[in-house]
């Protein structure tokens, strides 16, 4: 129980007193020696200031090549890191003479597409297939991926975020049902809600209770 | 008048779409609305609000936002693409990948020359706007997080952004983000969420109103980019913001259904002290409004209740008239059921498939008000889905029940249906010229249909068992380039009748397949054209509810229609808030004509005296409470019934019974998605 106490007023007084680091400090050996005469009986240890101050920027040096230590360890790591990805990155690049036969084959792709704008049923049968095929020298071909699925899936993340700011958690929705009975709450002639009135409402769940009902019934004739 | 039986039919879901939306264009005064399906509405505010043009929706199309620049129509979506509009032709004329991620909003300058789309990677696109097409200019420095709502100065120089937590002012030229103004999270639970500046308005004295997904309305001053006011508005969000042109009024849209108006006035006689303060709240929807547009007179608003509604503002009006009243769009101003009178058919088209139904039989009879037992319920027999994305542009069912046709903007499709209309088999060789309609329209012998295609040309096409063979494509004369939207095909097969958007009716000889004659243009457009089986008169109903007869023959209006425009129609009748649909005849008595709104259905007979201004124009109760001989002093031509609500189709079958089809309003309220809890005291 004491030593918990004295973690506590360990913590404490660390939060406190930033800028007195060696009273904090000198204060907690105190106070670690104040707990062990409690414990022993004995009188206290004598420290001198000096062993106390020399034992604090001891200490303090310590914390700092600690700190300058695992900086520099997450440095080295960084860079090894970048390094790895720079060679993947290389070895997933196409050799630099196909990059430079697409870029001149993707001008000359522009200018044949604005000549061939009339011709309607060749560019919808493209667009069917979905692919764009450009042949280069006759020995690679570059193909797009027939559905842009990056496209759908964003469209989707985009629908889902209106969704959700509107519809979600939080948004403090009701039912039409509700919506429409408050006239028929709140009227001079109190009646029902709308889904117990109008006949039309829910109609496939009416029926599947009827069917529930003849079914229910239905069990309770067997045995006898 | 004589007994109908009347088939009162509820078996059409129709479930209109939420409208996501609006833009308005103060030069043409035309609203363009579009719909969380992706379909585009165009409406004429200077025609007592008729929805003139629809541009069916695509699957994927998720438009969220739409932007004229001078009479071009763009629309920007989460599916990443900007898309311009052909109205002409009612289509997209193409679209343009962003490649940003989905777009949140598009916004044009002051000057028409750059668009701006905001995107989910956190750029601000800018787009040059050339003559055919747009083309790519630059992006704006990126930003963390997506941007979801965008307005320019308007000197064109600066955007501000309304982003997650923040809104971000853009110098329009460097690209750099050059304030950022950080908007305080909501209260209690909603601390930990993040705040969406859902929309945001930049005005020229560099004021920036901004309204978040904590309900609150902010003011900025732009310049030195700090809070001047805050108003809480709504415990849930304000989801849409718009600006008057005179910048002195600004209204906000919010989750539970209010439109709030904020005004920019001073409290002391010499305005110098002006401040924006809240003045007036409109509760004109139950669910969300997520659209918003402040014109010179109204503020129009539409959200998830799918209802459009106008609300003119009161000191910009005059009090007490036809110009100030609410006005509440619920139905589309087409009709989208088909009735095969002679085989007692219905076909209901959805935007993504079609309902064949036969109606019931009942053999009883009964006193007028009596509700007959069905011997033979009504039966579904097919039920048809499209192929492909696009929506379902327009249907058609043949009068005998035998052929069915349906058009999107890329495709049509013509189906025989035979075995009593229980098979179904597709006319697989279709007449190269018949790509896609606007309207379709079977003759009325089902020998022929007519579809109208590009620029008001109509393409005739003659169906033979079990294919069909190009006839002929009729054109106007003036070489006009709207859509035709209405189509009647005589009984006897004689004539024609076209209706396009610029207010032009045409009819045509089919025996000699050339025009017979035009009608002399009135100022309003059609919304329902028809021609009486025997006198040949062509009955018009105007969008300003004005009806007119021409004969076709003598190619002059008639006397009945000189002397209802001479005594003029009764102020009731004009202030009606639908338009006509549909016109039909009575084959039993030929002075019978007979239409219907979205609340009433209508007999006209020609051989009754027209109502005064004074007489009451609702007069079949009193009429019915008076004794027989004394009714036929008191009765007018015009006789009103209002039994029946809300009114999507009526039509007159062989048979004399008549086709009722009804949509109550309530039956789509309770289909709608959840609207936000109100806690009222004692419920």
């Amino acid at each position: 129980m004491t030593s918990l106490l004295a973690n506590m007023g360990k913590k404490q007084r660390g939060e406190t007193s930033s800028s007195s680091k060696t009273a904090s400090i000198v204060n907690q050996t105190e106070d670690f020696s104040l707990v062990l005469a409690s414990s022993d009986d004995e009188a206290p240890e004598e420290v001198t200031f000096e062993e106390s101050k020399a034992q604090a920027l001891r200490s303090m040096k310590q914390a700092l090549h600690t700190a300058r230590r695992e900086k520099e360890l997450l440095k080295e790591k960084r860079r090894k890191r970048q390094e790895l990805f720079q060679e993947q990155k290389k070895r997933k690049r196409l050799p630099a003479d196909v990059l430079e036969e697409i870029d001149s084959a993707a001008s000359k792709k522009q200018k044949q597409s604005e000549d061939e704008a009339e011709e309607q049923e060749a560019e919808e049968e493209k667009r069917k297939s979905g692919k764009l095929s450009r042949n280069l020298k006759g020995k690679y071909t570059v193909t797009t991926v027939k559905v842009r699925a990056s496209d759908a899936f964003q469209k989707q993340v985009a629908e889902d975020f209106i969704r959700s700011r509107l519809y979600g958690a939080g948004s403090c929705r009701t039912t039409s049902n509700e919506l429409l009975s408050l006239q028929n709450k709140k009227g001079r002639n109190r009646s029902a809600a709308v889904k117990f009135v109008n006949k039309d409402w829910a109609c496939s769940e009416k029926a599947k209770a009827e069917k529930l009902k003849k079914r229910w019934i239905h069990k309770q004739q067997i045995p006898s | 008048m004589g007994e109908f039986k009347v088939h009162r039919v509820r078996f059409f879901d129709y479930m209109p779409t939420a409208i996501r939306a609006m833009a308005f264009n103060s030069r043409t005064e035309r609203l363009a609305l579009a719909r969380a399906d992706g379909a585009l509405e165009i409406f004429n505010f200077a025609d007592n609000y008729f929805q003139e043009k629809v541009i069916p929706g695509q699957d994927g199309r998720a438009v969220e936002a739409l932007c004229w620049v001078g009479q071009r129509l763009f629309s920007a979506g989460l599916n990443g693409e900007i898309t311009e509009y052909d109205l002409e032709n009612l289509r997209p004329r193409y679209t343009v990948e962003a490649y940003g991620g989905p777009i949140w909003n598009i916004s044009i300058n002051s000057q028409e020359t750059l668009l701006a789309v905001s995107c989910e990677d956190g750029t601000v696109k800018m787009f040059e706007i050339l003559e055919e097409r747009i083309q790519f200019q630059r992006n704006l420095d990126r930003q963390k997080g997506r941007i979801i709502s965008l307005s320019w100065h308007p000197s064109g120089t600066l955007i501000a952004a309304g982003m997650m937590d923040m809104i971000k002012i853009f110098d329009a030229e460097s690209g750099r983000a050059t304030h950022r103004l950080l908007v305080e999270r909501g209260v209690g639970a909603s601390k930990s969420k993040e705040v969406v500046v859902w929309s945001i308005a930049f005005l020229s004295d560099h004021t920036i109103i901004s309204g978040d997904s904590a309900g609150k309305v902010q003011i900025w001053d732009g310049l030195t980019g700090t809070l001047v006011r805050t108003h809480l508005v709504t415990k849930w969000d304000v989801l849409a913001l718009s600006i008057s042109q005179d910048e002195s009024s600004v209204v906000a849209g919010t989750s539970e259904g209010t439109v709030v108006q904020f005004q920019f006035l001073s409290s002391t006689v010499d305005q110098h002290d002006k401040e924006w303060v809240r003045t007036r709240t409109f509760k004109n929807h139950s669910h969300d409004v997520r659209a918003l547009v402040h014109t010179k007179i109204a503020v129009v608003s539409g959200g998830m209740d799918t209802q459009l509604v106008v609300r003119p503002l009161l000191d910009k009006v005059e009090k007490n008239t036809q110009e100030s009243a609410l006005r509440k769009v619920a139905f589309p101003h087409r009709s989208l059921v088909c009735c095969a009178k002679k085989a007692g058919l219905l076909l209901f088209q959805f935007p993504d498939h079609l309902e064949l139904w036969r109606l019931g039989e009942s053999d009883g009879h009964g006193k007028p008000g009596d509700s007959l037992p069905v011997e033979r319920k009504p039966e579904k027999l097919i039920q048809l889905k499209r192929k492909g994305e696009d929506h379902i542009c327009c249907s058609a069912l043949s009068p005998c029940g035998g052929w069915l046709a349906y058009s999107t903007v890329t495709s049509f499709r013509l189906y025989r249906l035979q075995n009593n209309n229980i098979s179904i088999t597709k006319v697989s060789k279709l007449p190269k010229d018949l790509r896609s309609a606007h309207q379709l329209c079977f003759s009325s012998d089902s020998s022929k249909l007519f579809a109208s295609s590009n620029h008001s040309s109509v393409v005739v096409v003659a169906l033979n068992q079990p294919e069909c063979k190009y006839l002929h494509t009729l054109k106007p004369k003036s070489g006009s380039r709207q859509p035709v939207h209405l189509l009647f095909a005589s009984e006897d097969g004689k004539w024609l009748a076209t209706a396009n958007t610029d207010c032009e009716i045409l009819v045509y000889n089919l025996e000699k397949l050339k025009l017979h004659c035009t009608v002399p243009v009135y100022s309003s457009c059609p919304t329902a054209i028809a021609i009486h089986p025997t006198t040949s008169n062509l009955v018009v109903v105007h969008a300003d509810q004005q009806i007119f007869e021409y004969a076709l023959v003598k190619k002059e209006y008639t006397e009945w229609s000189r002397k209802l425009q001479k005594q003029g129609l009764h102020s009731l009748w004009l202030e009606r808030d639908t338009p006509i649909t549909h016109v039909t005849f009575n084959p039993k008595n030929p002075a019978h004509v007979i239409l219907h709104d979205m609340f009433m259905f209508c007999i006209i007979d020609q051989s009754l005296p027209l109502p005064e201004a004074k007489t009451l124009l609702y007069n079949q109760m009193t009429l019915r409470s008076l004794p027989e001989s004394e009714r036929i002093i008191h009765s007018h031509a015009f006789k009103i019934c209002k039994n029946f609500q809300h009114l999507m189709c009526v039509r007159l079958l062989d048979d004399h019974s008549l086709v009722v089809v009804e949509r109550p309003l309530l039956d789509i309220m309770s289909q709608l998605p959840a609207p936000v809890r109100q806690k009222k005291f004692a419920t």
